[in-house]
Order: C-alpha cells, then structure tokens, then sequence
C-alpha cells in the first residue's frame, strides 16, 4: 500500500534527470575542444588553462574572505538575539516579528538598492567592508531561526540543574548553554556562508567599481559570451559542491541543512 | 502586548544587539528608499526634497502597468507550473522509505548547492541557439535553423522553473509527510476508490501547506531580477528590473523608488492574501468537522 504510483516515480526521474542537464553540459563543455560543438573531441586544455588564471583565484579568495567575515558576523548577531529573544518568542510584538522576516521576506534587489542608498548617504566608501555587512545583514535572520530550532531542542532543566548546584549565570551560559547549541552555531555559519558566497545581487549592488567577487566575475565573463574558462570554473565549483553536500551528509545534522539551503 | 508586563523578566541586551542590527541594516534602508519614492528629481539629474506623488502618479503609465501584469503572470505560471511538476516529485518522496527518501532529497538539492550564477549560466548554454538542445535537436534533422529559446519569455520561464522547483517540492513533501496514513487507510476500509481517497483525504489535508509553499515562492519570483536580466534579455523586464535600470540607467533613483514602494506594496497584498485565506480556511474546516 506505500507502493508509489508508476507515473508519479516517472515525473520523479525526469525532474531530477532535468535538474542536473544544465550542470552535466557545462561539465561536459570544459573536455570539449569547442565547447559549442559536442562532435569537437575533448580535451584537458581549458582545465588546465583555468590553473593558470590568476583573474578567477583573486575573486574566489576574495569571496572566501567575505564569506567567513560575513557568517561570523551573522552568527554572533543572529546566536545573541536568539538568546535574548527565546523566551519571548510567543510574546513578541508583530512589529517585532515583521522586523525579523524583513530581511528573509524582502525582494533582494530591494534590499541591495536600499543598502547602497543607505551606504552613499553615509558617504561610506563602497568595497570589502560594505559587502561583509550587507551579507551578514540579510543572513543573520537565518541564523536566528536555526538558533531558536536548536534552543528550542535544549533541555531547560540542564540550566536548572546547574543552578541549583551553584552556577553563577556566567557559568550556566559557557558550561552548559553554549556546548549545548554548538551544532546550531555551527549549521547557521555554514548556511551564513553559502548565503554570502552563493550572493550575486547584493554584492553587485554595495560592492562599488573596485571589488569583485567570484559571482560577479562570473556575471561579467557571462555578458562576454562564452569562455572556456567559464567551463573550468564551473567543472570545479560543481565538484566543490558536490564534495561538500557529501560530506555533510554523511552528518547527522545535514538534512535540516539540506532542506534549508 | 508589552512583552515587559507579561513576563517578569525584561528583554535581554543581547536581543538588542539584533533588533539594533536589524533596524539599522534592513529597516532604516527600506525607510530610505520608500521616502526617496516621494521626492523629486531635478532636470539636472540631483534629487530636490519636494515631497509629492508624482513618482506614483507616473507609473500608472501603460508601459508599468504591463511590466507589472507581466511579472505577475509569468511568476504566476511558474508557480502552477512549479506545483503541477513539484506534486507529483514530493509525492513520490513522501511515498519512498528511509535512505531512499533521504537520497531523493540529497538527490533533488545537490543542483541548489552550485552557485546560482553558475546554474544560469548551465541554462544559458544549455537554451542558447548553439546549446545543447538546438545542437541535438539539429542534429537529429528534427529542425533546421536554431528555436529561439534564450532571451524570449520562454528563457525566462525556464529559468523561473528551474530554480524554485525544490523549494516547492519541500513545503509539499512535508505537508504529504504530516499527513496521518491512517486516514488513507480508513477511507480505503469504508471502500474508496484511489482517485476518492487522493480528492477526499489527500487534498483537503495539505491544500493550506501547499498554498502557503506556493506563495513562498510566488513571492521571491515577483521580485526576481537576475533570472530576466540573464535568460530574457531587454525584452523581458520584471518590475525589478525596470527599477534598476531607473536608478543607473535612467539616473532617476526617486522613480525608481517609486517602483521598490510598488513591488513592496504587491508583496505586503500577497502576504495579506495568504493570512486571510488560512483564516478562512480554518473556518471554514472547523465548520465542516463541528
């Protein structure tokens, strides 16, 4: 009786088998001698020149670090207000609550323009500094709801316990609190940082003339049409992915990340 | 609803240091650029602090209200579209059992994990007149010069299907997952039929799911930008992308404003729609089981 239907497991296949076409032919492309010919032959030549690019690493180190700054940041904002706000959740106001789904709620190309009117007027310089605080402004919502389902999970008696023998509430936060919610803390970074390194329309927004990130740069190689370095870089982000998708599932937590992303 | 007077406890410093942030770096730049919306630009491209209308009077124009109309279908289209293929996908992962169900969702979400300029990019070639489906095609003589696919309102859509897909599937899945199998179960004992029991049993219990998973991706498509700049071309502008092109190709940022205070207020109605919809529906339930 949990038979599933022979149509409905077809639709599944065929869905799934069109969800990866577009990233199988961009892997494709990068062994093809002309990537626009698929009787062209193949060849290691694009991803060998993709090695020796320095005009694609500089973006990806530089989308690294923002990704690191901007979770972190995200992280302490976000972990701190779900701390604060856990025990109120049932009682905030809708103003309040409104406020924290702005961020998740709001059309990306309103809150990229919005924040570089929002920088111009306070006359800050545009570059690393903007995109670190604009990605972490938008990603730091995300992390309060991760924050809240895990404290959500936290005995509170453990607390209890541990004041009644005696903790001061310092103690009670470092020693017991804290390693409690540690997956939390680390599943929000980890969805923090995809966030920011995956973002194109925020940083092409606060980003100004001088910075570019790994998305931008591959926005702007896209407007020349198409590069077989473009292939290569896709062949490698693609495997990038991959490895990472499979090593977190290979954790207990990965599937609320999973679904999440 | 002081949050102060219910409990004894106040709200703590560390949830100020969020809301502080919040404020700071969401609101008060939404507040900046719905006040733009009611300011002026001068003929010499500076913006004169006048307030009016003026920026919403104008585009209540032709040309606005079709772009307006146009995002709404297609994000509307793509949205039943997401449904009609997403159903049928959540449905078969709700049915599957343990690391079957765990690899479909794996499965269905690896794509979502490449950057998503790169998953444009993927759709780029792919519909380009020298991608991979007017290649094979070509090459299978089926057709004789290349189907206009990329920059037309079909690249957009593609594109709009692509990419919100999974977050359909996921808010149908779990709404299919919740579902009691006993009440599948009981309706099959009183002998209903397969088509009665999805209808009667299936339907009724996860259509508020489904519906509130729809909007959620009814509502980020309405404010899309990147999908039609890239797989429409000029032609095919969302509302979003008329506005960005009012701030940097028109350099006229209170008008292009004007259009953030639009979209937000279509969001703000979609978002009302919803609650009052799962109002009614809750109403209307209770009434049915009293």
């Amino acid at each position: 009786m949990r038979r599933s239907n022979p149509w409905v497991a077809t639709v599944f296949f065929i869905a799934i088998f069109l969800l990866y076409t577009p990233l199988f032919y961009l892997v494709l492309q990068t062994f093809l001698n002309n990537p626009q010919d698929l009787n062209s032959g193949f060849t290691l030549r694009w991803l060998l020149k993709l090695f020796h690019s320095p005009a694609l690493w500089e973006p990806l180190m530089t989308s690294l670090e923002i990704g690191v700054l901007s979770a972190s940041l995200a992280v302490t904002v976000g972990t701190l207000g779900a701390l604060g706000l856990f025990e109120f959740t049932t009682l905030l106001p809708t103003a309040l609550q409104s406020l924290i789904m702005l961020p998740i709620l709001l059309p990306e190309v309103i809150t990229g323009l919005s924040l570089l009117l929002f920088f111009l007027l306070l006359r800050v310089e545009l570059g690393f500094a903007t995109v670190v605080v604009a990605h972490a402004s938008f990603s730091a919502s995300f992390v309060y709801f991760i924050m809240l389902e895990q404290l959500k999970k936290l005995d509170p008696q453990m607390a209890e316990a541990a004041q009644d023998l005696g903790a001061k509430p310092h103690q009670i936060f470092w020693k017991v609190t804290l390693p409690n919610i540690v997956p939390g803390i680390m599943g929000g970074w980890l969805l923090a940082f995809t966030l920011s390194f995956d973002d194109f329309l925020i940083s092409f927004f606060t980003s100004g003339a001088g910075l570019t990130t790994l998305p931008l740069k591959i926005y702007s190689l896209m407007r020349i049409g198409i590069t077989p370095e473009l292939n290569g870089l896709s062949f490698l982000m693609i495997c990038i992915s991959t490895f990472l998708v499979l090593l977190l599932v290979s954790k207990e937590q990965s599937r609320k990340w999973v679904l999440k992303g | 609803m002081e949050p102060q007077s219910k409990s004894s406890k106040p709200i703590p410093a560390t949830a100020l240091v969020f809301i502080g942030w919040l404020f700071l770096m969401t609101f008060l730049p939404f507040l900046i650029i719905l006040g733009m919306s009611f300011l002026e630009r001068t003929p010499l491209g500076t913006i004169s602090f006048h307030f009016s209308f003026d920026n919403y009077l104008r585009s209540f124009q032709y040309i606005y209200i079709k772009v307006l109309f146009k995002t709404v279908w297609l994000a509307f289209m793509a949205t039943v579209s997401c449904l009609l293929i997403g159903f049928p996908v959540a449905y078969h992962l709700a049915r599957s059992r343990g690391w079957m169900k765990q690899l479909g969702l794996i499965l269905l979400f690896i794509p979502f994990w490449t950057n998503f300029i790169l998953r444009i990019y993927g759709l780029v070639a792919l519909l380009g007149n020298h991608g991979l489906i007017n290649q094979l095609l070509m090459q299978l003589r089926l057709i004789h010069s290349p189907l206009e696919i990329l920059y037309t309102r079909t690249g957009v859509y593609v594109g709009l299907l692509y990419n919100y897909l999974p977050f359909l599937v996921v808010p149908i899945f779990s709404s299919l997952e919740k579902l009691d199998p006993s009440l599948r179960e009981a309706a099959f004992d009183l002998g209903a039929n397969r088509f009665q029991v999805f209808w009667k049993v299936v339907v009724p219990n996860i259509k508020e799911g489904v519906f509130i998973g729809s909007l959620f991706v009814f509502i980020p498509m309405l404010g899309e930008y990147v999908i039609p700049d890239l797989l429409g071309g000029a032609k095919e502008a969302f509302l979003g992308n008329v506005m960005v092109s009012q701030f940097f190709v028109m350099q006229d940022w209170p008008f292009g404003s004007a259009i953030a205070g639009i979209l937000s207020l279509l969001l703000l109605f979609t978002l009302w729609l919803q609650t009052r919809w799962s109002r009614f529906g809750n109403l209307k339930d209770g009434g049915n089981h009293a």
